[in-house]
């Protein structure tokens, strides 16, 4: 019967949405605190619920309970036990469950705080969190239920359903299907999980955001709040987008991590109108401008997760991401329209109240830079958004459907990302409400021949001659100099000012004001991503070659041999075909790579393993295309060098150390700062 | 705070209008100038062999069955051949017609189902088998082979079927 615990949990947390829906509906109309603190009680009960049947579904896949369809569908009795645990996210069913669960512990924050300070909020920031929940719980009671199991019918014929239909009995196949190949990997752990926090977290920000404009609350309170969970969110959202290119990386053998399908661009959009407002709001905190613009940032980049979230799973576009096509396109649907329409007529509403008039001087300061990132970030987002749809816009309008590739994305985002480089560098150059550009110049006679070193050893000894691949590895040195000089001279003046020690000096710059090197870090950790990203994009080299046994060829400096096949049967139904490839580097060995292939013979697939070996200096990766069968004396190899690309991992950890530097309690900085 | 507010004169504003102004003309002109280079047009194979040869040169994508028979790998030349059988560009008709794995096997196994042979300088995907769902991008030659430059196999990955056929055995 554990499969109607599950459900049984599910549909009282249900219920307790709808619950406290209309109670905090009746504590809002009737100002009752009584009421609200009703609705509060009950979101705290449904993240509780909510985890049993969570458990209860986990319980099902680890005991291979295949009379569940669910669990037919995404294990089989050979798949060991971390893969059995992470199948919960990999169909529809239940990665929708674990989606609705991270959402209501999210949500659990709203039943928690204490909100005397922000009493007039909580009522509108409950209707917009049991609105959510009791949506995507609704899609998981009524429509896509991961407890349903198989029956017979005494007609005959089969059915699914969680209750025992009356008189039929339950057929329990003997295995199940199993988790596609490609999912059965160390990065189905931590990709989807990170990712769906970096989504659903922004309910937080978003609840506040509805309930600041409701209440028509005009200071920063909501945001205050909201604060340490945006960045939190931001910082999954990033990572779990890195994991997922990384993932790509490791096991889809086309040498590369972005692929530009509609999914990924689902998943970047909110991370750029995300990036936007976490940019603009501190502008509002100095200057108390950009009220109402925070207030739409957030509220798109909400609407667009849902957007997201609705494409990817409708079954509307084909990607290699994607659901099978489902019946929750149309409920998924009418719930973003209803969200992008109700917080728009709530924009419009309040539009004049909330606007600040405010105007920064036109100059080089950093309100400037930051109003022209905020464009730049955004015409990004329209780009993505118009590639998405386009297909679907030219179906209407031409009655051929037109769609857009990578390249067209390259195109017009390349230069998009080398502007973006540019603002990071110069960021720090710019002082809030004007630059003292004599000063400036004074500095930049210094950082600019300094920088240009970089780019004039890469064209010297590295043999780099495309231009566009110089100059954004000019504006990758210069940023780095400049993020470093600004340090120093920050560490000086401390050293200077309060006579501490060198070490002691190097952290007071942190610890003055850790929110602004906290960003500091994160704008370092994007500019060293961003070396990874040229690598891949301006640098790679790819080259297809048939190797006899013992016969070698050069790539990069690496001579490449290729030793011989090896064949593993690992059990399971699954066979691997290794081959080895020595490396030798100016007469030394330097090891090898194993490019593999992997057949699974009960699902009839084959996976890709890349032999990869990575240094900062650039990554060979070699794929195993083809091999003759029987004498096994030839291969066939598509080697790739992808230079420079471990900065892009390297990059995301120094993003990351950023993001939690930002984010220590102000506390933090007055203690310290007492110390003698 | 808010002190600098109240003074806005109309030349710092128009200062910002032409700056943003032209930096959203640029894109605007990269957005158009990329759509003239790369957009692809979306056809059926039915489609493809209707027209007359004017399509030759053009950026297409096709949707297409494989058929499994037919893939040929020369590891010398690194050419992989196939051909793909007519499957319907909608997803309504498809699923109305009964399915996607359901049209891919007809598509597939009838003969007189117009079919394309498709060219591409590559290895075989992993996922190049029959009655697999391809999408290609590329273009047409003048002998009327498509010559692909990209090759996307619809994943598999969320193959859940309402009822297990096997379940029974």
């Amino acid at each position: 019967m554990i499969p109607i615990l599950g459900y049984v949990t599910l549909a009282l947390a249900f219920l307790l949405t709808v619950y406290g829906l209309m109670a905090a509906v009746m504590g809002l109309v009737n100002k009752s605190a009584a009421w609200t603190e009703s609705a509060r009680l009950a979101l705290l009960l449904i993240f509780p619920l909510m985890t049993i049947s969570v458990v209860t579904l986990i319980a099902l896949l680890v005991n291979q309970r295949f009379d569940v369809s669910f669990v037919y569908s995404v294990t089989n009795l050979e798949m060991p036990l971390y893969l059995r645990v992470t199948a919960l996210w990999g169909g529809q069913s239940g990665s929708l469950l674990f989606w609705s669960w991270l959402l209501a512990g999210f949500s659990l924050f709203f039943a928690v705080r204490k909100w005397q300070d922000a009493a007039d909020l909580l009522p509108w920031t409950l209707i917009v969190v049991f609105f959510t929940l009791g949506f995507f719980l609704m899609l998981n009671v009524f429509m896509e239920s991961p407890f349903e199991r198989f029956w017979h019918l005494p007609d005959g014929s089969q059915a699914l359903s969680v209750l025992q239909p009356a008189g039929a009995w339950p057929i329990t196949p003997q295995d199940g299907q199993g988790l596609n190949p490609l999912l059965r990997h160390p990065g189905m752990i931590w990709h989807p999980p990170a990712l769906y926090l970096g989504f659903v977290g922004f309910i937080i920000p978003f609840a506040l955001a509805v309930g600041t404009l409701a209440s028509g609350r005009r200071d920063l309170r909501w945001f205050e709040i909201a604060r340490p969970w945006t960045l939190i969110t931001w910082v999954f959202l990033s990572l779990g987008l890195v994991l997922g290119m990384r993932w790509a990386y490791d096991i889809l053998g086309w040498g590369g991590y972005w692929g530009w399908d509609p999914v990924e661009i689902a998943a970047l959009m909110p991370w750029l109108s995300a990036t936007a407002f976490i940019h603009t709001n501190i502008m509002q905190r100095r200057n108390n401008a950009f009220r109402l613009w925070n207030l739409v940032l957030i509220i798109l980049t909400f609407v667009l997760i849902i957007f997201g979230t609705f494409i990817t799973r409708s079954g509307m576009l084909s990607s290699v991401h994607a659901f099978a096509g489902s019946e929750i396109g149309l409920p998924m649907f009418i719930f973003t329209a209803l969200l992008s329409l109700g917080s728009l007529g709530l924009l419009i509403y309040r539009w004049s109240e909330f606007q600040t008039g405010y105007e920064p001087e036109f100059g080089f300061s950093k309100e400037v830079l930051t109003l022209f990132t905020n464009l730049v970030l955004l015409s990004i987002l329209v780009v993505c958004f118009l590639g998405v749809i386009y297909p679907i816009i030219s179906e209407l309008l031409t009655d051929t459907q037109i769609t857009v590739g990578p390249a067209w994305y390259k195109r017009i985002l390349g230069p998009l990302l080398i502007l973006l480089l540019l603002l990071v560098g110069i960021c720090p150059l710019a002082a809030w409400s004007g630059t003292n550009l004599g000063r400036l110049k004074k500095r930049l006679w210094v950082l600019l021949p300094l920088s240009l070193l970089g780019p004039v050893a890469m064209g010297v000894f590295g043999g780099v001659r495309h231009w566009v691949v110089l100059v954004a590895l000019w504006l990758v040195c210069f940023s780095i100099l400049v993020i470093i000089s600004d340090y120093l001279q920050k560490v000086s003046i401390a050293k200077l000012r309060t006579q501490e020690g060198l070490l002691s000096a190097i952290g007071a710059p942190i610890r003055r004001n850790h929110r602004r090197y906290g960003g500091v870090l994160v704008h370092l950790g994007i500019v060293l991503m961003s070396i990874g990203i040229i690598g891949i994009e301006g640098l790679q080299q790819e080259t297809q070659v048939t190797l006899a046994l013992g016969e070698s060829v050069e790539i990069q400096g690496y001579t490449i041999r290729f030793e011989g096949l090896e064949h593993f049967d690992v059990g399971e139904g699954i066979f691997i075909t290794e081959a080895v490839l020595t490396l030798n580097r100016g007469g030394k060995p330097v090891g090898a790579l194993y490019p593999q292939r992997e057949i699974y013979l009960n699902m009839g697939m084959a996976i890709t393993q890349p032999g990869l070996r990575s240094n900062l200096a650039g990554d060979l990766y070699a794929v195993l295309i083809d091999w003759r069968p029987i004498t096994q004396d030839e291969a066939t190899f598509r080697i790739f060098y992808n230079p420079l690309v471990s900065w892009l991992w390297v990059g995301t950890g120094v993003l990351t150390i950023g993001v939690v530097v930002a984010i220590l309690p102000d506390s933090f900085r007055r203690k310290k700062r007492f110390v003698p | 705070m808010a002190g600098k507010a109240s003074h806005v004169s109309k030349s710092n504003r128009l200062k910002f209008i032409i700056g943003g102004g032209l930096f959203l003309v640029a894109v605007v002109f990269m957005v158009i100038s990329a759509t003239r280079a790369t957009a692809e047009f979306f056809m059926t194979v039915g489609e493809l062999q209707g027209s007359d040869g004017d399509l030759v040169g053009q950026n297409l994508r096709i949707s297409g069955a494989v058929i499994g028979d037919s893939i040929q790998y020369d590891t010398g030349t690194g050419q992989l051949a196939f051909f793909i059988a007519h499957i319907p560009g909608d997803q309504d008709e498809i699923r109305d017609a009964g399915g996607l794995s359901y049209v891919l096997h007809r598509a597939v196994t009838d003969p007189d189902n117009p079919r394309l042979r498709i060219l591409y300088q590559g290895a075989p995907p992993d996922m190049l088998r029959d009655e697999a769902q391809a999408i290609l991008t590329g273009t047409l030659n003048p002998e009327g082979d498509f010559i692909a430059e990209e090759l996307l196999l619809k994943c598999p990955s969320k193959y859940e079927e309402a009822l297990p056929n096997q379940v029974e055995n």
